[in-house]
Order: C-alpha cells, then structure tokens, then sequence
C-alpha cells in the first residue's frame, strides 16, 4: 500500500480534497545540495575508511530509542519556530544589484556596521564572514563611494572578534568566519580601515588552528581542507604584506601544503587525496598560488597550470566559482575568459537564477561575489 | 553483474558492493542519488543551516553500518531509518546545548529576531511551510516519507517501526489536521 491506494479507499469527496492537498505539498520549493556536499562526504568517509578500515558489526540492527512524548513536542515546536523564521528572512529579489551590487551592499549595511545574513536568506552564524566579504566588494569600488561605509564595516568586525582573536561560531562556520574576517581585515589595513590590534590577533588565532601539515580545516584529525587553507593563505599573504611578522612562517608553510593538494593532471580536490576534482577549489588555489605564492619559486607557474586545468564554460549557477575562476583568469594574465564568466555572473543576477549558495550566505553573498569579481 | 556499469545498477546493488567489495564508485553513485532527497528531509525537519551537515553524518553512518545492510531490505528503508536516527541525535543535542544556554543566561542574539516586514520578499507558500512545520513529530514524518520520499507504507512502518494500520491512520490525521491548519472547509462540513 502507498498513498496513492491509500486515498483511493477514502470517499470521493475526502479523497479528492487531500489529492489536492498532497498536490500542494509537493509545490513546497527544494532545497539543492551545494557543490561541494559530495566531495565533503565522500571525503569524511575516506578519512573513516583510513581511520578504521574494519566496518561497524557490533549490533544487527542500528538502536533507536523514541524520546518521551514532551521531548517530540519540544522538538516540533522548535522546528516550527525555525522553519518560521527561515520563511520571515527570506530574501529580497536585488534586481537592482545586477548593474550595481556594491550599491546595493551598501544599502544594506546595518546600523553598527555589519551586514545581517538572516536578512537576507542567509545563515546568521556567518555574519562575520559575510560582512567581510561585503566590506572588501565595497571597498573595490573605483569611484570610492563606500569608504565611510568600509571603515564602518572593520570597525564591526573588531566589535564581533572574541578576546582570542576568533570571530564566533563552530566547526565549519568558525573556520570560514576567522578566514574570511583575517582576510577583509589584512587587505582593507592600506586603507587606514582596520585596527591593527584585530588584525595581530586574528592572525594569532589562524597560527594557532593551523595543522602540523600546514593546512587548516574544520574536522577532527584532519591536515587540511582546500577551501579554508586557501582562503587563509590569502589572508596571512595580505597581513605580512602589513607587516604583520607573525604571519610569515604560518603562510609558507600554508602555500607548502597547498602546493603539495595540487595533482599532477591539474586540478585539486576538497581534501587532498579524495575522489572527485573541484573547479571553484582549482580556481581559488590557482589564484592563491598566484598571488599569495607571487615571492616563492615555482608557485606562480603551479598557479597558471591549474589555471589552464579549468573549463572553458560553467555548469549553471554558482558565485563562489565564478568568483574564484574570474580572479584565477585575472591572475594568470587571461582577461578575455575572465572577462566571459564576469558576463554570465552578471546575465545570471538580472534573470535571477537562483545560485547554490543561497541558503548558505544568501543573497549578500552572491551580490558580494558579483561585486568582488567586476573589473575594476 | 561484473558486467553491468554502475550507473545503471538499482541502489541495492550498489549498496551490495559497498558493503562486500569496500567500492567507492558505488558509494559515490549513492551519495549523488540520494543526497538532494536526504537534505530536503533535514530541511523539512526544521534544520535550516545544518543540513548538509546532517546529510553527511547520514552517509558516514551508511558507511559504518555497511555490514548491517542486507539484500532482502530497500536501500531506502535503510538509508532513511539511519537519517532519522541522525535526526534523533541531532535533537537532543540540540536540548543539551538549549539547557547550557540557559544555565550561562546568554543574552538574546540580535540576528535571531524577525525583519521589521515579515512579508518582505517571501517566496512559496507560507501558510502550507506553517502548517507543515506546525504538525506533531509523528504525523509530520509520515508525510515526509509517504508523500516526499514517496515510499510504500511498508516502509515508512519500517522506518519508524509502527504497524502499517499506524501510518495510515496518521497519514489520515495528518492530512485532515493540514487542512485544518490551512483553514480548508471539511467536505462533509456544512
């Protein structure tokens, strides 16, 4: 028995009115997997199948205990208030944002400086992050109309670092709030925009995260993703060139591992040593290698290898690989390919295709990545 | 079997060499198949930003069960009694960590609290995402796997471990309840 034959058992009436119901149900939008989910698995299995190669016999049938009855109440009352409020921060369609996404950044911009995701469609764990990506989109702007609103921007993200250095959150949002923060807070430093003392001491948190190997990642026992190595490479790179000493040994030894994630046919992985190639990782390490890598032997020419690894066309929506393969085609000198993904990113913000990302960062973070990879 | 490309072997085929042979193509091939079904369950479930967390957890728990898996079950039953034991596990850590805030008396974060326009830019529907949301635990994974997974009754009494009488009388109250919710005349209502 399914459903189907289920509501055929029901009068006509009943039957015909939870057919519509169900027809209903089934027009409630879907969600799609980011890019990078099933790289993320299949490389947390291979770490488990490093880990323990024998498989799991001990019980015959997996446990499963139901929670008393206040806990499902519980449970689904906090369901509901979560869905709720997935549903009240839905975002805003930015059709302006196309031509003029810094614009539209900035006036987004809240009160203390900072940009609220959950305004937007996105998580509210990643406000450091997204307000860093969205200061450093201001920040590229070659009419300079945003510098107040830039100088707003860092002094928040002081405000939200931890005495530690960190900018908040676990895990996954952790590693990319203190990445992606150190980032905004090193590069906007020439522009008298940040305070040094947030700087050295997120910079002394990412020394500290940083693994024996030299990479940095957000699971236990790990050496290093390429997402979150890249991406604080960039921001040690941008920090010594502030002076900034404590940054030095951990970025060599950053761009060793990076360098080492590199395979010969070209192209990386999310985890090193994982199945599966990833285009938006192979961009970013290719413009790191790049730039970050520009005063060490042998990395620029690794950079423009795998910028050449990278496909000539995209496949559908995706701010995140567009921007990193826009700065990978910028780096290795390539600006009519830049120049080709920069268009499409701008076709796919005025028709409104919806990108992955959205409910990851929503839409300041497609807006952010629009902005950072106009040509300046 | 040897001879057949992976990609047109059904799940439990798959599944049959992950589990003898260790395959990390067939492994691959399960996870592109049933992730985007798996995240949509979470998300349903009222997880907003750990989903895919939640969907990997499952598939590290597919891996590590591997053996337990065998022939004469659905790779679906399987796969979903483990995704709502990921489901039970992440609720109660979500009652440990909602108790250890309220012992550290942390002050309400200003990011967690609604837009002045709660209309403002919302998209799909509102009142039927609500009254979803708003069903009892028990009604709504009915729903979840009869009518999104689409699975046969069997299954889903599988999954949950209740008689098959069970699921159809919740699927029953959970549809009638849904129209309730939505404000929906009774057909039998005058």
């Amino acid at each position: 028995m399914n459903l189907h034959t289920h509501l055929s058992e029901l009068p006509d009436a009943e039957a015909a009115a939870f057919r519509t119901l169900v027809a209903r149900l089934h027009t409630l939008p879907l969600r799609e997997p980011s890019p990078l989910l099933a790289s993320r698995i299949l490389a947390s299995v291979a770490s488990e199948r490093a880990r323990n190669p024998k498989p799991e016999t001990r019980n015959q049938k997996p446990e499963t205990r139901n929670p008393p009855p206040w806990r499902w109440a519980a449970a689904a009352l906090a369901a509901g208030l979560l869905v709720a409020a997935t549903l009240f921060n839905r975002p805003d369609a930015p059709a302006a944002a196309a031509d003029d996404p810094a614009a539209w950044l900035a006036a987004c911009q809240e009160a203390d400086g900072s940009w609220q995701p959950a305004r937007h469609g996105g998580d509210p764990a990643y406000r450091p992050a997204l307000t860093a990506l969205a200061a450093l989109a201001l920040a590229r702007d070659p009419a300079a109309r945003f510098n107040a609103g830039v100088r707003r921007a860092c002094n928040a993200l002081a405000a939200l670092q931890t005495p530690d250095g960190a900018f908040g959150g676990e895990g996954r949002v952790h590693a990319y709030n203190q990445a992606l923060a150190t980032y905004a807070l090193a590069t906007l430093a020439p522009q008298g925009a940040s305070p040094a003392a947030a700087l050295e001491r997120a910079v002394a948190c990412s020394r500290a995260a940083q693994s024996a190997e030299g990479g940095w990642d957000y699971e236990p026992d790990s050496a290093g993703n390429t997402a979150v190595t890249a991406w604080q490479v960039r921001a040690l790179a941008a920090a010594a060139a502030q002076g900034v000493a404590q940054a030095n040994v951990p970025l060599r030894k950053g761009l060793r591992w990076l360098r080492s994630a590199a395979r010969d046919e070209g192209g990386v992985s999310y985890h090193p040593g994982a199945p599966g190639r990833s285009e938006s990782l192979s961009a970013l390490a290719a413009h790191t290698l790049m730039t970050s890598g520009k005063h060490f032997d042998g990395l620029p020419a690794l950079g423009r290898r795998l910028a050449a690894s990278l496909k000539a066309a995209s496949d559908g929506a995706d701010c995140y690989r567009d921007y990193a393969r826009v700065m990978a085609f910028e780096s290795a000198g390539e600006t009519a390919r830049a120049e080709a993904v920069r268009a499409d990113m701008r076709l796919r913000r005025r028709t409104g295709e919806p990108d992955p990302w959205e409910p990851v960062g929503g839409a300041l973070y497609t807006c952010a990545f629009t902005a950072l990879a106009a040509r300046q | 079997m040897e001879n057949v490309p992976r990609d047109r072997m059904d799940d439990a085929e798959l599944m049959l060499r992950v589990r003898g042979q260790d395959d990390e193509a067939a492994f691959a091939l399960l996870v592109s198949r049933h992730q985007k079904s798996l995240l949509n369950f979470f998300a349903r479930s009222g997880v907003q930003y750990d989903s895919e967390d939640l969907v990997q957890q499952t598939f590290l728990r597919l891996y590590r069960y591997r053996q337990r898996y065998v022939a004469t079950a659905k790779f679906t039953t399987f796969l979903f009694l483990l995704a709502r034991q990921v489901w039970i596990d992440e609720l109660r850590r979500r009652q440990r960590r909602e108790r250890l805030i309220e012992r550290l008396v942390v002050e309400p974060h200003e990011e967690f609290t609604a837009p002045a326009d709660p209309s403002a830019g919302v998209a799909g529907d509102l009142d039927l995402a609500r009254a979803l949301a708003a069903l009892p635990e028990g009604l709504r994974q009915v729903v979840e796997l009869a009518v999104y997974q689409e699975l046969p009754y069997a299954e889903v009494a599988a999954i949950l471990g209740i008689p098959v009488g069970t699921v159809k009388s919740r699927m029953f109250n959970a549809l009638a309840k849904l129209r309730a919710l939505l404000g929906e005349e009774r057909g039998d209502t005058p």
